[in-house]
C-alpha cells in the first residue's frame, strides 16, 4: 500500500487522468472518448435491433398465445401479461418425456466433440508443426470445407452410405464386412461421424491459427529440462491451447446441440432423434408455435451457460495479457 | 512471430554421422530414429492425410456425378454435361444454364452473397476494432450478443427474424431485403471473432508509433491499422461469401416468390424430393463461385502486401 | 375496463379475441413501430365471438369456440361469400406473370407453359415445402399469388381470413363438363364457392413386387400389419407426417374415424407405432415411397397412390422388368385413406380472370391428364375411366398411365362414399395428436 500521495503531485495526476479517457492504463496515443465506441456503434445497433429483438419476439411469442383463427403464435409483448401456461406444459415434456432424447443428444454431442477435438488437434499440429514448404497447400484444403456447401457434403456421404454405395463395395470387397450394412437406418454411429464431418472444419483452423503461433522457446525449454516429446506435450503445448480448445468447442459444440439436419438426413429413424428434431417438429406444426418458442428457450438458456464461462475465461485471459 | 520446426535449415543430420541431439545413439539405428526428436511424426502425417482424404473425397466425387450421363446419383453412368447445359430427361425446363428458374436463382445466390459480403464485413471489422479498445459493459454485452448470434442455431434466427418482420417491422418487405437483413445479422459475428483474434495478437504499439510521429488517429487506423488487418478482412470476405450462397434456413423464411430464392433453396428443395445429378451441378456451381471469390481474395492480399510479402508462414500466421 | 389476466376463457388459450386487442394497442404504443403493429392487430384474420349466424359458413359440426365449421363427410360446409366474385365477361388481363403458388414440383411446367402460350402471359412458380410455411407468407399480404393448392382441411381458416376470393363459375365450365360430379358439391365447400379439385389419391402400401408377393399382402386379414413385420426389418418406412402416420395405425387397430379426439383411440395408435421402432427399425421420410422404394431403400412403406403411379421415373434401371417390382396395396372395399387438393384463387390475386381461366384450363381433360403423365397423381376426369387408366396409353410417356399391376392405385369417384377423409381437428384434438407424435419420436409410447 503506497503512503499518501505529497500535495505538489496534483497537476502530474490530472494529466495522467486525462490520458487515460480511452479506458485503457496510460499509453501513448490519445484518442478521445468517443473515438472507439463510434466503430462499435454501427454494428452494436444492429445486433441490438435485428437480434436482440428478434429474440424479444420469440420470448413474447413463448408467453403469448395463440390465433383463435389460424392457429398461428401471437407474441404478447407486456411482460406483465404472459402466460406461464406453455411453459409448465414443455416442462414437463422436458423434465419427462423428452429425457431420453436429451440424454442421448448430449451423449452424441459429447462423443462427437471428443473426436472433432482429437481428430482437429492432431491435423492442427501436424500441420502447423511440421508442415514445411507443403504449409500453404494444407491451409487450402484444411480451409476448403468452409467453401463448400453444408448440404452437399452430407449429400455426398449419402449417396455413399447407400445400401449399394461405393463405401459398402469397398467394405464387401475388403471383407471387412461380410454383408453390405445399412448405414442410413437408424445406426448412432452414422449420427454421430456425421455430426463429426460437418462440424470438424471449423474446429481445425481455430486451432492452427493458435498452435502455428506457439513460441518454440517455450517448448524448447521443456525438452532442455529433460522431457521427452510426449511430456513436452502433455505438460507445455496442451495447457497453453487452452483458450484455443475453449474457442473452438464454443463454435463447435454449442451449435451442435440445435442441430437437427444431420439427423433428417442421415438416420430418419426415431431411434436417433436430438432435440433439435423435437424444436423443429414444434417448429413446423400449425399450433404449436408458444411450445416451439419454449424450446427455444430451454436450448438457449442451456446454451448460455457455457457461453458465459467461455467468455469469462476470455476476459480473464485478456486482463492477463 | 515465432518460428516453427519446419523454418530451421535443413540438415540431415544422419549424413553428418552418429551426432545425436539426445541421448547418445545413432539416428540411423531404429531406437535412435525413434528417439530423433526432429524426425517428422508418421503417424501424424498419416492421420492428417486420411483426414483430408476424408473431408474432401466425397465431395470430389459428388462434382463428378454432376457429369453422370445417367440420372443415378451414387453409380457412375458415363460422361455428359446434360445436367449443365442440356435437356436432361428427368428435368425438362432444362439444365442448370438454361433453366430460367434455375438461372434466376444463381443470380439471387451471387446478389445476396455480394451484398452480405460488403455491409457484413465493414460493419463486423468496425465493431471488432472498436471492441478490441474500448472496455466496458456495453461492449461486453454486444459482443456477447454478437457470439451468441453466432452459436444459436440458424433456424432460430430465421423464424425470429421472419415473425420480426412480420409482426414488428412490417415495413421490411419479405424478399430480398429482409433476407440481406437477416443474413447480414446472422454473419456479422464472423468477421468480429476472425478480426479480434488477429487484434489481439496486433497490441498497441504500431499506433502509438505512429501517433507519436505525428499521426492523427484516423491516420493511425487507416495507414497502420488496417494494412496489419488486411489478410484477416480477406479471409472474413471470403468466408462470409462462403457462408451466405449456401444458407438455405434463413433466406427461405424470407423469400417473397421464386424469383428471391437462390440456389441454396432450389438444392434443399432438391434433396427432399428426387435426387438427380441436377443438384451435385447446382452445388458444384456455388463450389466454383465460392472458390473463383476466394482467389481472387488471395490474388488481392498478394498485391496489397506486395512489398511487404514474405514466406507463406507468415501469410498464414496472419490470416488466424 | 380490461379484463383481469387470470379470468381466462380455457379453450382459447387464455384470450379472447378482444384482449388480445387490448393488449396488443397497449403494446404497440411502448414499442417502435406502432402503426405498424396497430395495423397487424387490425388484420383481417381473427373473428368475432358472435353468434354462428354472423359466421363465414354454416355447418352442422361447429365445436364450441371454433371461429368457423369444421367440415366433415357426414356434415357438409356451405361458405358465405364474404364479397362478390369478379364481374362475368371480362377479358384475360394482358402482359401478366401469372404467380401460381404450389407444392414443390407438384405441376407439369409444360401444361402450364402451354397455357400461357395460349393466353400470351409469362408464369412464376414458387414452391412451399409445409402449409405452414405457406399460410404464414400469405398472411403478412405481401405476396400476391393468383393461384394458391390448398389442402381442403385449411379451408377454414383461408375463408374465415378472407384469404381466398369467390369463383365466378361462368369463367369455369370444364368442372362441370369434365370433372366428377362429387365436385360440384364437395362436402368441404358445397356449391363449389371457393375452390375446384386437383388431384385426388389415396393412402395405402408401396412395397417391392419381388419381395413380397402381391397375393402375400393381400392374403393378410390385416395387411396394414406388413409395416410390422419384423422380415423387412430395416427397410420399413412411413411418412413424416403426424396425420397419415397416426391415422395409419388407426387403421391397422380398426379405427375409421381418422378425425378422432378419443384419447384410447390416439394412445393406442402411439403405441402401436412406437412397437415399430423396436420390430421393424421404422424410419421416416416424405419420399421414401417413390424414390426409395425403387432405389432399394425400402422394401416396403406408407404410400399415397400417385407416389407409386410416378415411382416407374425413379428406379435406376429404366426397364419393364425393373418397373414389374413396383407394387401398391389398397383395401379391396376401399375402405382406407382418400384425400385430394384443391386450387383456389388468392383474395390479393392480381390477375383474376386469367386465374379463372387457369382453373379452367386445369380442369379441361386434356391438359389434366397431361398432369397426370407427370406427377403421377390422377385427377377427378369424367372421361377418365378409372378402368382404362391402366390400359391407355398416355401421349407424353408412351406408356400406361397407370401400370396394370399398380390398379389398387386408380382412385374411383366411389371411393369418396366409401374411403374416409382426412379432415381439419378442433385445436385441442390437434394438440393431442401433435403429443403422440412427439411421444411416437421421442421412442416414448
Amino acid at each position: 500500500m503506497s503512503a499518501k500521495e505529497p500535495a505538489s503531485r496534483p497537476r502530474l495526476r490530472l494529466r495522467l487522468r486525462r490520458r487515460r479517457r480511452s479506458g485503457e492504463e496510460a499509453t501513448g496515443a490519445w484518442y478521445p472518448r468517443w473515438y472507439w465506441p463510434t466503430f462499435a456503434f454501427p454494428g452494436t445497433l444492429w445486433v441490438l435491433v435485428l437480434f436482440l429483438l428478434p429474440f424479444y419476439v420469440v420470448v413474447s411469442i413463448a408467453f403469448g398465445t395463440v390465433d383463435p383463427v389460424f392457429q398461428s403464435p401471437l407474441p404478447v409483448y407486456e411482460p406483465w401479461f404472459w402466460t406461464t401456461k406453455y411453459l409448465l406444459e414443455e416442462w414437463d415434456l422436458v423434465t419427462g418425456q423428452f429425457r431420453s432424447v436429451e440424454v442421448r443428444t448430449l451423449v452424441y454431442v459429447l462423443v462427437a466433440t471428443a473426436i472433432c477435438l482429437v481428430i482437429a488437434y492432431t491435423v492442427a499440429y501436424y500441420v502447423a508443426r511440421f508442415g514445411g514448404k507443403r504449409k500453404g497447400l494444407f491451409l487450402t484444403l484444411l480451409i476448403a470445407p468452409f467453401f463448400i456447401s453444408y448440404l452437399m457434403r452430407m449429400l455426398s456421404w449419402v449417396e455413399l452410405l447407400q445400401p449399394n454405395g461405393y463405401v459398402n463395395s469397398v467394405l464387401t470387397f475388403l471383407h471387412i464386412t461380410p454383408h453390405p450394412i445399412n448405414w442410413l437406418a437408424g445406426v448412432p454411429f452414422t449420427v454421430v461421424v456425421g455430426l463429426v464431418y460437418g462440424y470438424i472444419p471449423y474446429m481445425i483452423l481455430p486451432l492452427y491459427g493458435f498452435l502455428d503461433r506457439i513460441d518454440q522457446s517455450q517448448l524448447e525449454a521443456g525438452r532442455d529440462l529433460g522431457a521427452n516429446p510426449f511430456w513436452t506435450f502433455v505438460r507445455v503445448t496442451l495447457p497453453l491451447s487452452k483458450p484455443a480448445i475453449l474457442a473452438s468447442l464454443v463454435i463447435v459444440t454449442l451449435p451442435m446441440f440445435g442441430d437437427y439436419y444431420t439427423n433428417n438426413l442421415l438416420s430418419g429413424s426415431p431411434k436417433t432423434t436430438m432435440f433439435g428434431n423435437l424444436l423443429d417438429n414444434s417448429m413446423e406444426a400449425t399450433g404449436q408455435g408458444p411450445e416451439a418458442a419454449i424450446l427455444v428457450l430451454f436450448l438457449a438458456v442451456f446454451l448460455l451457460i457455457p457461453m458465459l464461462y467461455y467468455m469469462r475465461e476470455t476476459a480473464k485471459a485478456q486482463r492477463q495479457q | 512471430m515465432s518460428k516453427t520446426v519446419s523454418e530451421r535449415p535443413r540438415v540431415d543430420r544422419r549424413s553428418e554421422g552418429p551426432v545425436p541431439p539426445a541421448g547418445s545413439r545413432s539416428t540411423r539405428t531404429p531406437l535412435g530414429w525413434w528417439r530423433n526428436p526432429w524426425r517428422r511424426p508418421r503417424i501424424l502425417a498419416t492421420l492428417t492425410w486420411a483426414y483430408l482424404a476424408w473431408s474432401l473425397l466425397p465431395v470430389l466425387i459428388a462434382v463428378g456425378i454432376s457429369f453422370n450421363s445417367g440420372r443415378s446419383n451414387s453409380v457412375w453412368q458415363g460422361f455428359s454435361t446434360q445436367w449443365w447445359w442440356g435437356h436432361p430427361s428427368a428435368d425438362p425446363s432444362g439444365a442448370l444454364f438454361v433453366s430460367p428458374e434455375l438461372r434466376a436463382a444463381m443470380i439471387q445466390s451471387l446478389r445476396l452473397s455480394f451484398l452480405t459480403m460488403f455491409i457484413a464485413v465493414p460493419l463486423g471489422v468496425a465493431f471488432a476494432i472498436g471492441i478490441s479498445r474500448w472496455r466496458g459493459p456495453v461492449p461486453a454485452g454486444a459482443n456477447f450478443l454478437m457470439l451468441f448470434s453466432f452459436v444459436i442455431p440458424e433456424i432460430i434466427v430465421g423464424i425470429s427474424m421472419f415473425l420480426f418482420f412480420t409482426y414488428l417491422l412490417k415495413f421490411v418487405h419479405l424478399g430480398t431485403g429482409g433476407q440481406l437483413l437477416a443474413l447480414v445479422t446472422y454473419q456479422i459475428s464472423y468477421p468480429v471473432i476472425i478480426v479480434r483474434a488477429r487484434m489481439l495478437s496486433i497490441g498497441k504499439e504500431y499506433e502509438e508509433a505512429a501517433t507519436d510521429l505525428g499521426a492523427s488517429p484516423t491516420q493511425a487506423i487507416r495507414r497502420v491499422l488496417l494494412p496489419l488487418l488486411y489478410p484477416a478482412i480477406l479471409v472474413s470476405f471470403a468466408l462470409v461469401f462462403a457462408d451466405t450462397i449456401d444458407d438455405f434456413i434463413t433466406v427461405r423464411y424470407l423469400s417473397a416468390g421464386a424469383n428471391t430464392e437462390p440456389l441454396s433453396v432450389k438444392i434443399y428443395n432438391f434433396s427432399r424430393g428426387a435426387l438427380t445429378p441436377a443438384i451435385n451441378a447446382a452445388a458444384t456451381f456455388l463450389l466454383f463461385s465460392t472458390l473463383v471469390v476466394a482467389v481472387i481474395g488471395v490474388l488481392l492480399y498478394r498485391r496489397i502486401t506486395r512489398g511487404q510479402r514474405g514466406q507463406t508462414q507468415e501469410m498464414t500466421e496472419h490470416l488466424t | 375496463m380490461a379484463r383481469h389476466p387470470k379470468e381466462r376463457r380455457p379453450d382459447l388459450g387464455g384470450m379472447t379475441r378482444r384482449e388480445v386487442l387490448k393488449r396488443s394497442v397497449a403494446a404497440s404504443l411502448a414499442l417502435p413501430g406502432a402503426a405498424a403493429l396497430l395495423e397487424a392487430c387490425a388484420r383481417p384474420g381473427a373473428t368475432s365471438e358472435g353468434s354462428h349466424a354472423n359466421g363465414p359458413g354454416a355447418g352442422k359440426y361447429w365445436p364450441a369456440g371454433s371461429p368457423y365449421p369444421l367440415a366433415r363427410q357426414d356434415s357438409p360446409v356451405t361458405w358465405k361469400l364474404w364479397r362478390q366474385p369478379i364481374k362475368s365477361g371480362l377479358a384475360p388481363e394482358k402482359g401478366a406473370t401469372l404467380q401460381i403458388y404450389n407444392w414443390d414440383s407438384y405441376i407439369f411446367p409444360r401444361v402450364v407453359k402451354e397455357f400461357c402460350a395460349a393466353y400470351n402471359c409469362k408464369y412464376q412458380i414458387t414452391t412451399f415445402n409445409n402449409i405452414d410455411e405457406a399460410l404464414a407468407k400469405m398472411r403478412t399480404g405481401q405476396l400476391q399469388f393468383d393461384i394458391f393448392f390448398p389442402t381442403p382441411d385449411i379451408l377454414g381458416k383461408l375463408i374465415t381470413g378472407k384469404l381466398l376470393q369467390p369463383l365466378n363459375h361462368s369463367y369455369v365450365p370444364h368442372l362441370v363438363s369434365d370433372a366428377w360430379e362429387t365436385y360440384q358439391n364437395p362436402f368441404y365447400d358445397q356449391g363449389w364457392h371457393y375452390t375446384v379439385p386437383y388431384a385426388v389419391y389415396t393412402t395405402g402400401i408401396g412395397y417391392r413386387r419381388d419381395l413380397i408377393s402381391d397375393a402375400q399382402i393381400r392374403g393378410m386379414s390385416n395387411p396394414y400389419d406388413i409395416l410390422w413385420d419384423t422380415t423387412y426389418k430395416g427397410k420399413v418406412g412411413i411418412y413424416d407426417d403426424y396425420r397419415e402416420a397416426i391415422s395409419m395405425a388407426l387403421l391397422k387397430n380398426g379405427i375409421s374415424d381418422l378425425n378422432t379426439g378419443n384419447k384410447n383411440y390416439i394412445n393406442q395408435a402411439q403405441q402401436a407405432l412406437v412397437s415399430m421402432i423396436s420390430a421393424v427399425n421404422v424410419r421416416t421420410s416424405i419420399n421414401g415411397a417413390y424414390i426409395g422404394i425403387p432405389k432399394g431403400t425400402y422394401d416396403v412403406h406408407q404410400a399415397w397412390s400417385g407416389d407409386m403411379v410416378a415411382s416407374w421415373f425413379y428406379t435406376p434401371k429404366q426397364d419393364m422388368k425393373t418397373w414389374q417390382t413396383l407394387g401398391y396395396w389398397f383395401p379391396s372395399d376401399r375402405k382406407g385413406a382418400v384425400f385430394n387438393d384443391t386450387i383456389t384463387i388468392p383474395a390479393s390475386a392480381q390477375h383474376p380472370v386469367l386465374a379463372h381461366r387457369f382453373l379452367d384450363w386445369m380442369m379441361t381433360f386434356k391438359n389434366a391428364m397431361l398432369n397426370f403423365s407427370w406427377n403421377g397423381y390422377q385427377p377427378p376426369q369424367r372421361k377418365a375411366d378409372p378402368t382404362e387408366l391402366t390400359t391407355t396409353k398416355s401421349s407424353y410417356t408412351g406408356e400406361p398411365y397407370v401400370w396394370p399391376w399398380l390398379a389398387d392405385a386408380v382412385v374411383h369417384e366411389s371411393d369418396f362414399h366409401t374411403g374416409y377423409f382426412e379432415e381439419e381437428l378442433t385445436p385441442q384434438v390437434d394438440a393431442l395428436w401433435h403429443n403422440a407424435w412427439q411421444a411416437f419420436n421421442s421412442g416414448v409410447s
